[in-house]
């Protein structure tokens, strides 16, 4: 679905390279969970995927990002559009329209949706998302789970196969940040939609995701399903990334000896974990 | 908090009627208040005024306006009252003399105004903003994106000013007397401000940008709405209003 | 250090509110608000701040009623980080952004100049450098360090660590941690409970305007009942003792972090 080759990127503002030697490949039906620290490059990453850059912010680039065959270079962010949808990280700017519905209408009129499906494409769109009571809401009067629900409508009724999301769990409570990715992976699973999320609540990302790329200072550290990353909990911890507190455990007690399968990924896996370890 | 500009929900025949009638009404309105000087007609468009708030269910935010233009009023009344001195005197302040000719001219311009801002305002209220920019693009034909810059304006007017009370708040919180009853003060504190709000403003403003061009926006055209204006009886009737008041000025 | 004597704040028509607050904060404690997002934390901490008064009942600081206190005197004694770091930000460096606190609040040139310099050498800032030019992260130590470089009382923190890594998140706990070693006061609005549970030693739920639990951090975070009935769920490794205890291992009622647990547990195995 994306491909990136030995791709780099310098901001034209920037005094080093935001990206270096990327080399990505991402599945159909992948959930891709990107962590990392602040200015590792994470948000140009999402913005490699959905033709920001170079479209929008100009700089070097080096290498190529394939998205679905298309070169992110050649082809128009509008048209990439169509195949991925983007959920910035400030949800209030990216609100075009003071209502829900008008929120949901203006990608399906923009693309030209024949004028009968647009009322099906949006009730279904709202329905996948469980938010069809707030179809007449204004936008404003929302609290932020429900506005960032509101986000991930207004893409999926353009029907993209990927999603990118950059941190749409940032301001949100615990519970309100469970629903979002309880509902990004609905979208995965039912639909197969990709999903690639920028998240800095490894924790919370680990039991959702299936593979897990680790960015630092542009380059990427590591690549792989989620087991296999957390595997390496110590080169995270060096990073300064957050090592989800049952991986800690769980690294201590494979140090101790006492343990030898797989990390657990998160509290249900980790009490498995310690039924074999207590017996 | 819900000032000028700002849609009140609703179902009345008011609320569904072509965006375009009833901008067009309140302009032919406005026109009628500018080419009269009958003081009965004045008053009857403030009849009218008042009617639409209550055919629209917003009764109550057509007093709030009027009490918010009463202000203005006074201070308009007093200043015509003083300066036409031509007529038969009505009574004396000190050697300053204020005629029935003053007296009337003002009455007339403080009517004038509340006529002329009334309607406007409360159409507005009445209409959805994304209704009254698709109606002008597919209709008029205005460019989409002049419409669009106008209907982005006015979403970012409740963000901006969560924006500034938020950095009035931060800044008291470190000791800025944001509290002082000085007016003056008050506004020379606030100014400096300006540099944050302009700055978190213009980021938000560029991720608005690239999240509108990533859902197509250089891809709409004039057809694009889903939703189509189109003149109804209660708009012909409406139109028809407006216009018999401009010839009734007219004649008179 | 503040005392809720039941405290009420907004109108029941416009729906935030808070209903008949009474508690206590102890001096040279460090408290966490927790509760869903819309319990009413930014606004119970605005509250201890006076940049809100209350409708109804007394605030107490330091025994004196603080809606007879002017809300810019009272920045003397507290320090307000807020959850936007660029609404607090407003000069062109960060020293003058520093200077701009110390000028309203503390009288003497040489003692401003010494907090100056311990705050910028303790969270790694650079005087000269330009807020708007520098990450998220560090915008939001500048912040931390303008609302603290006075040296208040009473410091007050509204999701210090949004929007932060983790290695920003710790550099920043862990000076508030030595500020309040050193006396200070902490009340902290926070989201992620392994931070509560690794820096506070106080909490208190809110849930729909209401205090439903208040008391020491490790009795609180273990209170299943009270977290769920708050829409909160546990840190992972009290969630995880829960999960054995209900699997019926004992010796685990007391776990909160991962050494306790590895304790535990080759506790369990020598006895076995």
């Amino acid at each position: 679905m994306i491909q990136m080759k030995e791709f780099s990127f310098q901001y034209a503002s920037g005094k080093r390279p935001a990206l270096k030697d990327i080399d990505l490949e991402i599945r159909p039906g992948d959930f891709v969970g990107v962590i990392g620290n602040s200015g590792a490059g994470k948000t140009t990453l999402t913005y490699a995927i959905n033709g920001i850059i170079p479209h929008y912010y100009p700089g070097d680039f080096y290498g190529s990002v394939l998205v679905d065959g298309m070169d992110t270079v050649e082809t128009k962010p509008e048209q990439l559009a169509g195949k991925v949808g983007s959920v910035f990280q400030d949800v209030d700017a990216q609100m075009v329209a003071s209502y829900v519905e008008d929120e949901l209408l203006f990608g399906l009129e923009n693309f030209g949706v024949p004028k009968d499906e647009i009322e099906g494409r949006l009730q279904e769109a709202l329905q996948r998302t469980g938010i069809s009571d707030l179809r007449y809401r204004e936008i404003e009067s929302l609290s932020g789970g429900q506005k960032q629900k509101v986000a991930v409508a207004a893409i999926i009724a353009l029907r993209p196969d990927v999603i990118v999301l950059d941190e749409p769990t940032g301001e949100l409570d615990p519970e309100s940040s469970e629903q979002i990715f309880r509902l990004l992976k609905s979208l995965n699973e039912t639909y197969g939609t990709t999903i690639v999320v920028v998240e800095q609540k490894v924790g919370l990302l680990c039991g959702y995701a299936k593979r897990l790329v680790l960015l630092d200072q542009g380059r990427i550290v590591m690549e792989g399903p989620v087991r296999e990353v957390l595997k390496s909990a110590d080169r995270m911890e060096e990073i300064g990334i957050h090592v989800p507190r049952v991986v800690s455990l769980y690294k201590e007690l494979v140090r101790k000896d006492l343990f030898h399968g797989a990390a657990p990924i998160h509290t249900a896996e980790a009490e498995k974990m310690m039924q074999e370890v207590l017996s | 908090m819900k000032g000028l500009m700002n849609y009140f929900p609703g179902d009345t025949f008011l609320h569904r009627m072509d965006p375009r009638s009833k901008i067009l009404f309140s302009l032919l309105i406005c026109i009628a208040c500018f080419v009269t000087n009958d003081l009965y007609v004045l008053l009857g468009v403030f009849v009218l005024d008042l009617l639409i708030g209550v055919f629209g269910g917003i009764f109550k935010q057509a007093l709030k306006l009027l009490k918010g233009l009463l202000k203005i009023a006074v201070f308009l009344f007093i200043l015509q009252a003083l300066v036409v001195c031509t007529g038969e005197p009505a009574f004396y302040i000190g050697k300053l003399a204020i005629t029935w000719d003053g007296l009337k001219t003002a009455l007339l311009g403080v009517l004038r105004l509340i006529d002329i801002t009334l309607p406007l305002a409360l159409m507005i209220s009445l209409t959805r903003m994304s209704d009254l920019s698709n109606a002008m693009v597919s209709r008029w034909h205005v460019p989409y994106k002049y419409a669009f810059a106008v209907t982005s304006a006015i979403r970012f007017i409740p963000v901006f000013t969560t924006d500034l009370n938020g950095i009035m708040e931060a800044q008291t919180a470190r000791g800025v007397e944001f509290d002082t009853r000085n007016f003056f003060k008050k506004v020379g504190l606030i100014v400096p401000l300006c540099v944050p709000l302009l700055i978190s403003s213009v980021k938000k403003i560029e991720t608005a940008a690239m999240a509108v061009e990533l859902r197509g926006f250089n891809l709409r055209t004039k057809d694009s709405s889903s939703k189509v204006a189109k003149f109804r009886l209660p708009d012909y009737l409406l139109l028809l209003l407006g216009l018999g008041l401009i010839v009734l000025t007219v004649l008179l | 250090m503040i005392t809720f004597e039941q405290v009420s704040f907004g109108y029941i028509e416009e729906g935030s509110t808070l209903k008949d607050l009474s508690f206590t904060i102890e001096k040279g404690s460090i408290t966490a608000l927790i509760g869903a997002n819309g319990a009413g934390k930014t606004t119970l901490a605005k509250l201890i701040r006076g940049l809100i008064r209350p409708t109804s009942g007394r605030i107490l600081f330091n025994g004196k009623d603080i809606s007879r206190m002017k809300t810019s005197t009272l920045a003397a004694h507290m320090g307000y980080l807020f959850q936007n770091p660029d609404r607090q930000i407003c000069k062109n460096t960060v020293g003058e952004e520093l200077d701009f606190t110390l000028e309203k609040t503390v009288p003497e040139e040489a003692e401003r100049e010494r907090r100056k310099a311990e705050v910028l050498e303790a969270l790694q800032l650079d005087p000269e450098g330009e807020p708007f030019l520098l990450s998220r992260g560090e915008r939001q130590k500048i912040a931390l360090a303008s609302a603290l470089v006075h040296r208040p009382e009473l410091l007050i923190l509204d999701e210090p660590t949004t929007g932060l890594d983790y290695k920003e998140c710790t550099q920043i706990m862990e000076y508030v941690k030595i500020l309040n070693q050193q006396g200070v006061t902490v009340v902290m609005v926070c989201h992620d409970m392994e931070i509560v549970l690794d820096y506070s030693d106080h909490v208190i739920v809110m849930h729909d305007g209401r205090i439903t639990a208040d008391g020491l951090t490790r009795t609180i975070l273990r209170d299943a009942k009270v977290l769920a009935a708050s829409a909160l769920l546990p840190p992972q490794i009290i969630g995880l003792s829960a999960l054995l205890q209900a699997d019926g291992y004992t010796g685990f009622e007391e776990v909160c972090t991962v050494d306790e647990m590895t304790a535990c547990v080759e506790a369990y195995r020598r006895e076995a």
